[in-house]
């Protein structure tokens, strides 16, 4: 019973700092993940050649949404690393943001094209309900649902540690 | 130049601080190490006082090569709040802390005799603790830091929500009641070392130990004031985590006091009195670290570093590691001789301690569950006002009964408990009449308003008889205990009563038009744009009427600072002593009308009175003449 009594007296606080220590190093490796799952909200906006109107219907299965704009740096980084999953024969859906038409399409065409749809989100709508807050971002969609969200450039170090566990465990792509 | 001066000197006292911890502990106690302890330790504090002196003298000119003067203080400012933005932020407010540890380590060095045998080593463990404090500041947030070689003409102002004069006291009086328990922790832990189990460590600590709980309470007390009106939130608590960090170190040293008293007198509770010190200590560095780890988000937090967090993580860990060691060790030493009476003071006051652990475990919990729940299942949750009165409510409720049927038990003295002595028949019988009245007036079937104010009542009536007889009988009265206790029961009357009957509406206003709320005509005369030197405000003009045609004017504002671009809400308050009429204005609607929220807040000067009423007892036990 004083055994008891001693040691619960020492390690209870212990054990709450040591509790506390695993909460405070346990650093997001990689700030600006979200493993949060939501439905893909309700859209319909054009794509990005105006020659019709993309709506949940149209992007069905798994695929990568990507944010993107012309106006935007860090998309010209990442862009290689795009047009390199695509080539892997993954499908990434661009959801142009907040961007020029013209602008965008002759980005495409000069940079090339890793998007199989381009929705183009002039006023910002989609990406609002989304939960954007910038450009780039990156969603992995499975079926209708948001299951990643990474905030920034997407690269080897942000696809084999924030994307593809999450791809294995599901059995995406 | 100047800036290198006070940081060198700082600099210069952790090294004295070091030196004095070491001695303490390593030389043998004679008279000459107590006196060369003592001289040098008060050495060690005068150089730390006079950097933080040179530190305020900067602030107040202006000296924009300090980065932390420049980022935080402005030319514009008012002297005042110069000298107070040196707190406003993580930095400066751990330079104020740790010259508030040197402060009350000063006054007891200089307060207490050299032959006190307790005393060498308690100095020693408060230069250490200091030692942690200063290393700390210096090489994770250093306020001496410069700015090279060209310095800002002027300054980034202090938040705005900040230069108010209650929150320029806030801050240092509740860093004065978290610290100023340094005391019987390092009494504690030096009696814990000594071993010899005659000697009272207990009645070196208990001014000091009450006067700490004054500042905390005090300190409480004006955060929950400030919060009222500045930020607009319109009520006195609101479980926000540093509210709850604050509260804990206040719940525990309550009962540290009420165990402190019992272990004074006999060698029964010394257990327990020894734990509380080690826990009102710890959980006041508990709060530091929640504050400035950033852990949790909140209205308080600073800017926020892991490596801060990990800093006072660790330093709270070795703390309790030693503490509690030690404590184990001599747990035979400090155990009673005997048993405790059964319904003496003492057993009633082994059970308040009860109720109070329990108190500080659930608050814990609250504090730490959102976080742990985070962690294991990446969600957010926060736990609110729910779940704390779930808890609060009984535990406080039957607490305050056993306070009731305490105030007749005696020390060491089995009571002969009769139900039917006239005090308690009295108080019984006046609160069921008052509760009896309450429900014919409010007409309210609410069953934990009319338990709260009838227990309220109870230990009411209770203590103003006992007053009573103090006065005409001369009976023996403590009135630290019966201040303090009274206190409780307005506390507990006042938040039932405000619970109640305030309400809360926001109403959609017509410029030049009348709304009526409850029984109050609210009249839009106006609303205009004025600039001010640092900002630019929408400012609202009401005229009120209430039911017996008095008319009072409030004008509620909307600023937007210019430097920091940041919006506040000003809010817009008639007090009275029964009520306040508070307003804050919203936005404008599309049709015109701007959104008013009008709120009545009943009762809730008597709250904030009962804190400083329970303050003020604190205060007369320690100019007391008598043993109490």
């Amino acid at each position: 019973m004083k055994f008891l009594f001693k040691s619960t007296v020492l390690l209870l606080p212990l054990a709450f700092i040591a509790m506390f220590y695993i909460l405070l190093t346990e650093e997001d490796a990689y700030p600006g993940t979200d493993y949060k799952t939501f439905d893909v909200p309700k859209f319909q906006l054009e794509n990005l050649e105006n020659t019709k109107l993309i709506d949940n219907d149209e992007i069905k299965g798994s695929f990568i949404l990507n944010v993107w704009a012309s106006w935007c740096i860090t998309c010209r980084v990442e862009h290689p690393f795009l047009m390199n999953l695509k080539n892997q024969g993954i499908k990434i859906i661009g959801l142009n943001y907040k961007d020029e038409r013209s602008d965008a399409i002759q980005w495409l065409d000069k940079y090339g094209n890793p998007y199989e749809i381009t929705v183009h989100d002039l006023k910002g709508s989609l990406a609002l309900d989304l939960g954007v807050t910038g450009a780039p971002e990156t969603f992995l969609v499975s079926n209708g649902k948001v299951v990643a969200h990474y905030q920034g450039e997407v690269n080897d170090a942000i696809w084999s540690n924030v994307f593809l566990p999450i791809i294995k465990e599901k059995g995406m792509f | 130049m100047i800036i290198e001066i006070s940081h060198f000197l700082s600099i210069l006292a952790t090294g004295l601080f070091l030196l004095v911890g070491l001695i303490s502990f390593i030389a043998t106690d004679t008279k000459y190490i107590a006196n060369l302890i003592s001289r040098t330790f008060s050495h060690g504090f005068l150089l730390l006082l006079i950097s933080f002196v040179i530190y305020i003298w900067l602030a107040i000119t202006d000296n924009f090569s300090v980065q932390y003067i420049a980022n935080h203080s402005n030319t514009e400012l008012p002297v005042f709040y110069k000298i107070s933005s040196i707190w406003s932020a993580h930095e400066g407010s751990m330079f104020l802390w740790i010259i508030f540890i040197g402060l009350w380590g000063f006054i007891f060095n200089i307060n207490i005799k050299n032959d006190e045998v307790l005393k060498p080593k308690s100095i020693g463990v408060i230069s250490l603790i200091l030692v942690g404090f200063l290393l700390f500041l210096l090489l994770t947030s250093n306020p001496f830091e410069i700015i090279l070689p060209i310095a800002p003409l002027n300054g980034a102002d202090i938040n705005p929500v900040l230069q108010d004069p209650a929150l320029a006291i806030h801050p240092p009086t509740l860093y004065l009641g978290y610290v100023g328990f340094v005391i019987p922790f390092a009494c504690a832990i030096s009696f814990l070392i000594n071993g010899n189990p005659d000697v009272r460590w207990e009645k070196l600590v208990q001014k000091w130990s009450v006067l700490a709980w004054v500042f905390l309470t005090i300190g409480i007390t004006l955060g929950s004031w400030w919060a009222y009106y500045e930020l607009g939130w319109g009520g006195y608590w609101f479980w926000d985590p540093v509210e709850n960090v604050a509260l804990m170190p206040w719940l525990a040293a309550t009962a540290f006091l009420h165990s402190l008293s019992v272990s004074i007198k006999s060698s029964h509770l010394r257990v327990w009195t020894i734990l509380l010190s080690i826990s009102v200590f710890s959980l006041s560095l508990f709060g530091a670290f929640i504050v400035r780890s950033g852990i949790i988000d909140s209205v308080h937090s600073f800017a926020n570093d892991p490596d801060r967090g990990l800093y006072l993580l660790m330093f709270i860990g070795i703390i309790l590691i030693i503490s509690l060691s030690l404590f184990i060790l001599r747990f035979s030493m400090i155990r009673p001789i005997g048993n405790i009476k059964r319904f003496s003071k003492e057993s009633f006051i082994s059970i308040n301690n009860i109720f109070f652990g329990s108190l500080i475990f659930s608050v814990m919990l609250g504090v730490t569950y959102p976080l742990v729940y985070e962690y294991l299942f990446d969600q957010k949750i926060s736990v609110g006002a729910p779940f704390y009165n779930a808890i609060f409510i009984p535990i406080v409720l039957i607490a305050s009964l056993f306070l009731f049927f305490s105030v007749d038990s005696k020390w060491s003295r089995n009571l002969n408990f009769n139900f039917f002595r006239s005090p308690i028949i009295v108080s019984i019988i006046l609160s069921i009449a008052s509760v009896i009245l309450l429900i014919y007036f409010f007409q309210t079937n609410n069953l934990t308003f009319l338990i709260s104010v009838y227990v309220g009542l109870l230990i009411i009536f209770r203590y103003c008889i006992e007053i009573f007889n103090s006065f005409y009988f001369k009976k023996f009265i403590n009135p630290f205990s019966a201040i303090a206790h009274l206190a409780l029961g307005l506390l507990l009357l006042s938040i039932s009563f405000n619970s109640l009957l305030s309400t809360e509406r926001a109403l959609s206003i017509r410029l030049d038009s009348i709304e009526e709320y409850k029984d109050l005509k609210i009249y839009f005369k106006d609303i205009k744009v004025v600039k001010n030197s640092n900002h630019d405000s929408i400012k609202a003009l009401f005229f009120i009427e209430n039911s017996r045609g008095n008319i009072v004017e409030l004008s509620p504002e909307k600023r937007r600072y210019r430097t920091r671009g940041q919006i506040t809400t000003e809010t817009a308050i008639h007090i009275s002593p029964l009520r306040d009429i508070y307003i804050t204005i919203g936005d404008q609607l599309d049709n015109g009308n701007w959104v008013v929220n009008v709120q009545l807040n009943y009762f809730i000067r008597w709250i904030w009175f009962s804190g400083c009423l329970m303050a003020m007892a604190g205060i007369v036990l320690i100019f007391s003449k008598r043993k109490v």
